[in-house]
């Protein structure tokens, strides 16, 4: 029944879907589509055109399968274009594509010093507990630094072979305890405070020991402050600043402001008490003394020894910062290689 | 203090090994230090606290193993032969100063045979890291050791007129000491002396020519009590430590100077022969009272926390030898005279917390009251930290000792606090300002290899009279250092500059820069200063020469406690609703004429729609004379108000030409 006319039209549709194979990109593409579509030549254009010339009977038919096929072209057509024009947006990406793995453009930053970092841990731990911050001169009245803890002037710890002495009666401090006895002239109990800050000591510079360093200090006296607290507190700031898997251990010890005095040992950072080189096999580092604060130190301050009792502990804060960071030369906290400070 | 675990044994039954031993003592204050095998024995290092002398001997530490686990202590037990010839009748002995030397107890054993030790005793002795020297010698160390009372042997021949006499010393007396050292003396001195001249340090070392010799016949003992801060002076001032001196200047026991002459003299019958004279010389002005302590039951629990059986308690004090009485409000005991570091109640709290055993007492939190805060100021330094932090600064921290004539060469004026024992001569003062350590750490760090630092350091600074912090600032090298993406930025002024304004920026501090007061030690065109509250600029060439630097070095110094205080509140600006409009101009200026000066002419316009001025190229030379530069300037304005017409921003353009036109002899580019 297919006449002639629709003969041809199917011919420029198989025609059409021939070429549609060899379409490669939008030039291509717009090229395709002007030879079948474009107004003036396109192939099915003029064979539209021609309608007015098929018989009246199948001008009908004539025209449902050119709108058929004219469809099925614009289609292909449409999806032709999105898929070229993908592809050409997609290349333009490509020649756009950069080697991500060089390095990234670093802003410097700078690092507070170790020393600085553990300070400011330390003191945010005890402000967590309600602990106020103090300090005082490091070129100290031997009053402060050793007469009123309990130091006579008999006592060896005051030997100028350990000790920096300015005058007869100023030295630089060996500890930070004289801000202890400093803030309890200003004040009645309660006294919650903590002391950090740097000391003196003539001792001659080697991994363990520098002629300066720092200490932190903490000093407690209120109404029912006993032993246990100690024991708690301290418990607690090593958990803090170790990490809550360390323990804390006191053994009976001497000074000269405390007693009962106790030297504090952590659980070894680095064996977990399995017994190391840095523990000595004994899965104990020693950190800290400590103590119940002896009630004669009351007299030099006007507390009421009956009804005040406290404590006091004090550590290095090199020692804790060299503890937490395995670093085994304390005299690297002053040469300030930037190879060091850069690692913390 | 070094002890022999078969030595221990024979004063106390001990049911474990000695490590064991060793870490069961740690835990009531006698810290191990080593436990090391010496051949059929064992040797304890234990470490004995100052207060402690009376554990610096066997039988301290077997009384205090006793406490542990509750065996009973044995003294030594010996016996004494004497013959009936009298001591008294052939020596004297006589105390001047009571204060120095509370008693000296004296034996005389004549005819003793001078030579080796037995292999038990030296082995013993050696055990412990002393040196066998002959049989007299070594029993007054192994006495010592034993019971913790140091003696001394004097060849009796050699003591002038066979007297002693306990004495200070005379101006300028000499005395020639075991060790061959002629040693000056002085009336601080307490010597024991013949009937002419010292012949002994008391309590220190002995002479030499009392020595006891291999050809020795006759031997006076000596076993004394001295004034322990007597024997501490004297051994400071003479720089000697022995291990008499050393349990000397911590405090003997008073009542053991005869029980120890008593048991060397027997031992010396032993190994080394001899005749004892009858009776024990014994001068002893004042008998102490011993003291007694009272204890109240409820300062227990107050001090540890928790109370402890009364049971408990009485048993501590019996096996520490203190003869408790128990009273209804809690105990009274006696110190024995070795425990001299027993004085008050909370002494014997401490013995009770000790033998108790401090794992006994709970851990609690204190009661909580008040609440905790930073030293004032200190969260505005925690800023300062992180904003230099932000621009790359490292911090660094360096001794507060320095050097006075580095010092001096940069803060002169200032008179330094200065150390009367210095450990060396590169660090007899206190630093007077932070320079020094600054350019010794950038050339430390220089030296090995860096190249670009940026470094501050925030520290004390001390003076005659007192102390302050304050800030350095110090750079070097390449603020950007060359990469795969872009060429290097160096530090340079303006970097430095530009840290600065960001700093005082920070805390709403505005930046109104001088050029007066150039300290000798900058460069005098490339610095700059913002009152006293900061100095900044290039290192003088000559001043960075003797660190051998070779790049620009920059310092800024900052007052950081004036930072601290100028520092004000701001509240909030307004954000603009109206867009602002910049307009760019090229103008000529004559050469020298400062930007400063060219923004404060705009300022002088008089236009409050200006809201920014920036300079955004320079060029020093180009199609114009030479006696001109060229600035180019970016102007914004904005209003509050309203957007701005085109009219009314050519009018302000026209305007701020004309002014710099007028006032500086601008010309403006085409």
């Amino acid at each position: 029944m297919s006449s002639e006319w629709i003969g041809q039209l199917r011919s420029i549709e198989q025609q059409f879907d021939r070429e549609r194979e060899s379409v490669a990109d939008l030039r291509s593409l717009e090229e395709f589509k002007n030879r079948y579509l474009s107004r003036k030549s396109g192939l099915l254009t003029l064979q539209l055109q021609n309608v007015r010339q098929v018989p009246a009977a199948e001008r009908a038919e004539f025209g449902r399968v050119a709108n058929e096929i004219k469809a099925k072209a614009e289609s292909v057509l449409e999806a032709l274009q999105q898929k070229f024009a993908h592809a050409q947006a997609d290349a333009a990406l490509e020649r756009e594509r950069l080697d991500v793995t060089l390095p990234g453009i670093q802003r410097r930053i700078g690092h507070r010093h170790p020393l600085t970092q553990a300070r400011q841990a330390i003191e945010d731990i005890f402000i967590s507990m309600g602990y106020t911050v103090e300090d005082g001169p490091e070129v100290e009245k031997t009053y402060y630094n050793f007469e009123a803890l309990n130091i006579p002037a008999s006592h060896p710890a005051r030997d100028a072979k350990d000790t920096f002495y300015i005058a007869d009666d100023v030295v630089l401090r060996t500890h930070t305890s004289p801000v202890q006895v400093r803030t309890m002239e200003k004040m009645q109990p309660p006294v919650k405070i903590i002391c950090p800050g740097r000391v003196y000591r003539r001792d001659a510079a080697d991994a363990t020991h520098t002629p300066m360093f720092h200490q932190f200090e903490c000093l407690l006296v209120d109404e029912g402050i006993t032993f246990s607290d100690l024991k708690g507190t301290l418990e607690r700031f090593h958990k803090q600043f170790f990490g809550e898997k360390t323990e804390t251990r006191l053994r009976p010890s001497h000074f000269q402001f405390t007693e009962p005095s106790a030297e504090v040992d952590v659980s070894c950072p680095f064996c977990n008490r399995r017994g190391c080189r840095v523990c000595k096999q004994s899965g104990w580092i020693e950190v800290m003394g400590s103590g119940v604060v002896n009630p004669r130190l009351y007299g030099f301050v006007n507390y009421d020894a009956n009804r005040y009792t406290g404590f006091a502990f004090g550590g290095g804060i090199e020692r804790y910062h060299a503890l937490k960071y395995n670093v085994n030369d304390i005299q690297l906290y002053y040469q300030n290689d930037i190879r060091f400070l850069e690692q913390f | 203090m070094k002890i022999s675990y078969n030595w221990l044994k024979e004063f106390i039954d001990i049911p474990v090994d000695a490590r064991t031993l060793g870490q069961r003592v740690t835990h009531v204050g006698l810290a191990l230090e080593s436990c090391v095998e010496f051949g059929d024995d064992w040797v304890l290092d234990l470490d004995v606290t100052t207060n402690r002398p009376d554990c610096l001997s066997h039988l301290g530490i077997a009384r205090e193993v006793g406490a542990i686990y509750g065996t009973v202590l044995r003294r030594p037990q010996f016996k004494v032969t004497e013959v009936s010839q009298r001591a008294a009748d052939v020596a004297s002995i006589t105390i001047d100063d009571a204060d120095l030397c509370g008693r000296y107890c004296g034996r005389y054993i004549a005819r003793v045979k001078i030579g080796p030790s037995p292999e038990w005793l030296s082995k013993r002795l050696e055990s412990l890291g002393v040196r066998s020297i002959n049989n007299v010698a070594d029993i007054t160390n192994y006495v010592m050791m034993e019971l913790g009372h140091p003696m001394h042997a004097f060849d009796a021949d050699k003591l002038g007129g066979r007297q002693i006499i306990v004495r200070r010393a005379e101006v300028d007396e000499r005395l020639t000491t075991l060790d061959g050292v002629e040693r000056r003396l002085d009336p601080s001195i307490l010597v024991i002396a013949d009937a002419k001249k010292p012949v002994a340090l008391a309590g220190i070392m002995g002479g030499g020519e009392t020595e006891i010799v291999p050809s020795t016949t006759n031997v006076l003992l000596e076993s004394a009590w001295f004034n322990p801060l007597s024997i501490r002076k004297t051994a400071r001032t003479l720089g000697m430590t022995t291990e008499a001196s050393y349990r000397f200047e911590r405090g003997t026991d008073i009542e053991m100077a005869s029980f120890a002459c008593d048991r060397a003299a027997a031992m010396i019958q032993e190994l080394a022969g001899g005749q004892l004279l009858k009776g024990t010389i014994d001068i002893f002005p004042r008998k102490p009272e011993r003291a007694r302590i009272t204890l109240r039951r409820e300062r227990i629990e107050r001090v540890l926390g928790v109370p402890v059986d009364d049971a408990i308690v009485s048993r501590i004090f019996e096996r520490l030898e203190l003869q408790p009485a128990q009273t209804a409000q809690g105990w009274t005991v006696e110190v024995p005279a070795f425990r001299v570091d027993l004085a008050g109640e909370q002494d014997l709290i401490e013995e009770i917390a000790r033998h108790h055993g401090l794992d006994k007492f709970p851990s609690t939190m204190p009661p909580s009251r008040g609440f905790g805060s930073l030293l004032p100021g200190e969260r505005r330094v925690r800023q300062v930290r992180d904003t230099l932090s932000a621009a790359g600064y490292n911090e660094i921290c360096t001794y507060s000792f320095s050097n006075e004539q580095m010092e001096r060469r940069f803060y002169a004026d200032i008179e330094p606090v200065r150390l009367r024992n210095p450990m060396t001569e590169e660090a007899t003062i206190l630093r007077t300002s932070l320079i020094p350590g600054m350019l010794t750490t950038l050339q430390w760090n220089l030296n090995r290899g860096a190249r670009n630092l940026q470094m501050y350091e925030l520290s004390k600074v001390y003076w005659d009279g007192g102390e302050r912090r304050t800030l350095i600032l110090g750079a070097c090298g390449n603020l950007r250092p060359a990469s795969v993406h872009e060429p290097p930025r160096e530090f340079d002024f303006f970097a430095l500059k530009g840290d600065v304004e960001d700093l005082l920026q920070r805390f709403d501090i505005p930046v109104r820069l001088t050029t007066d007061n150039i300290p000798n030690y900058y460069h005098p065109g490339r610095f700059a200063r913002v009152g006293h509250l900061a100095m900044f600029g290039e290192l003088h060439p000559s001043y960075a020469e003797p660190f051998k630097f070779r790049q620009r070095v920059y310092l800024a110094e900052i007052d950081i406690e004036l930072l601290l205080r100028s520092s004000t509140s701001h509240q909030l600006e307004q954000i603009p609703r109206y867009p602002g409009v910049r307009r760019d101009f090229s103008l000529l200026f004559e050469r020298g004429t400062q930007y400063a000066t060219v923004h404060r002419t705009i300022g002088e316009a008089g236009i409050p729609e200006v809201v920014r001025v920036e300079p955004f190229d320079r060029m020093e030379s180009g199609p114009f004379p030479d006696t001109k530069y060229s600035l180019s300037i970016s102007v914004v304005y904005q209003s509050a108000e309203r957007t701005l017409t085109d009219v009314e921003v050519e009018g302000f353009d026209k305007k701020i030409i004309q002014r710099l036109e007028e006032r500086l002899g601008a010309q403006l580019r085409k």
